[in-house]
Formats: structure tokens, C-alpha cells, sequence
């Protein structure tokens, strides 16, 4: 079993969140968070030029931190490859901040509801 | 690669992003959550506060850099009350980035 997180644009979450849903899994974790990456805040999120001189200032007190939509899917193992492929093609835009997915390890779940565990907890 | 998740003070999530921004460490994500630690919430007076809000934050390093991200988490987080927060180390088995599809941090 393995966590997919994926920190992704907000505008982007829905087409995701469809594209997640024909897949056949429609069951995740979303919150709102705050985040930056290698362009250290909005540096290059802006659609319009920056002056020359303004960015010769140094920090200019712009967005320290943008906001983005962490997802979080709990897959079995051999779907891992399908679901970061699916979020990678709908979530790209060309431009920085199109963000992130990591994989991590679970070693178990658990259905609240019936009380079974392993892989028949995630369908 | 490990993620890194330190739950701190609110207050003290500025000076934490600023002291692993001066060590390189850009990329992190936060998130404002509520918890409760071995102290069970805090009673001020007559009132019982339960869940204590908290920022949670999220960095995804290298292995080799994990101990100097958590020595400077202690280092800036910490005030010696209760309340100063957790870190958790998780492993992380691949990372990649949505804009070219690439593997690795």
C-alpha cells in the first residue's frame, strides 16, 4: 500500500479529482495549504513582466507562500505508476508551481465502519 | 528521502520557514491544524482548551540532510514550555515534479 501525495494547484483540483474518479479511485484527503518550492514563493507565478529594478531590489516582500491543495490517495501498490502519470498530464501547465507528488510507504488501514483491514479497506 | 513533519507553535512557524530558508531548505508546505499532546489541551481558569491550534510543517529532504533540518526546527521552535510541538520522520520513496514529470527531488 502507498500514499500518494500530491501538492497541486487549486484551480486544478477538480479536473483532478474527476480524472482521479475514472480511474476508480474516488475516495481522498484534500486541505488547503500554504507552500513554496525551488522558486522560494510566487517569484514566477505572476503572468505579467517584472521590472528590472524592482527585482534588483532583492525581496521585494512578495508571496512568501502560495496557496495549493494537498491531496492525498491511499492506493494499492501496482496503481501507484497510473495515478502519478493521470496527475502529472492533468496538472501540467508548463509553468513553475504546477508542484509536487510524493510516495510514501503505508503499511496498513483500516474501514472504520466494518473493521477489515489491508487491501479490501481501500475498495 | 524522508518527510519531515514538524508540528510547531503558530508563532514560531515564521522563524522556523526564515531559519531553514537560510539553510536551503526552500521547499516546504504548511498546514494549520488542531491537536493535543501528552499534556491533554491546557486549562486556563475554569476553561479546558482541547485541541491547541498548531502549524504543521511539511518538508520532503534527503537523507543525509534530515538532521540539520530537525536541529534547526529545535533549535528555532523551542521555547522549553509544553506546547513546543513534534517532529516526525516518515520515508518517502519517490518524489515527482508535476511540470516536467521527472523523478527525484
Amino acid at each position: 500500500m502507498k500514499e500518494v501525495i500530491a501538492i497541486v494547484r487549486p484551480k486544478k483540483v477538480s479536473a483532478t479529482k474527476e480524472a482521479l474518479e475514472l480511474l476508480g479511485f474516488p475516495g481522498i484527503t484534500a486541505a488547503a495549504v500554504l507552500g513554496r518550492g525551488k522558486q522560494r514563493g510566487i517569484a514566477a507565478e505572476v503572468s505579467f513582466a517584472i521590472e528590472p529594478e524592482l527585482l534588483s531590489k532583492g525581496r521585494s516582500g512578495g508571496m512568501k507562500f502560495v496557496p495549493k491543495r494537498f491531496l492525498s490517495v491511499i492506493v494499492e501498490n501496482e496503481q501507484v505508476e497510473k495515478i502519478v502519470n493521470a496527475i502529472v498530464k492533468i496538472n501540467q501547465t508548463a509553468q513553475v508551481g504546477d508542484g509536487k507528488i510524493f510516495i510514501c510507504p503505508i503499511d496498513d488501514a483500516v474501514r472504520v465502519r466494518t473493521g477489515e483491514s489491508g487491501n479490501p479497506a481501500l475498495n | 528521502m524522508k518527510m519531515i513533519r514538524a508540528i510547531v507553535r503558530p508563532e514560531a512557524s515564521d522563524a522556523v520557514t526564515e531559519g531553514l530558508e537560510e539553510a536551503g531548505f526552500f521547499s516546504l508546505t504548511k498546514i494549520n491544524v488542531f491537536g493535543r499532546g501528552k499534556q491533554k489541551g491546557i486549562t486556563l481558569g475554569s476553561v479546558h482548551y482541547d485541541e491547541l491550534p498548531k502549524t504543521m510543517i511539511l518538508a520532503v529532504v534527503d537523507d543525509k540532510s534530515v538532521d540539520e533540518v530537525i536541529k534547526i526546527v529545535k533549535y528555532k521552535a523551542y521555547t522549553g514550555n509544553f506546547g513546543d510541538g513534534k517532529i516526525f520522520v516518515s520515508p518517502v520513496e519517490d518524489a515527482v515534479t508535476v511540470r516536467t514529470g521527472e523523478h527525484g527531488l
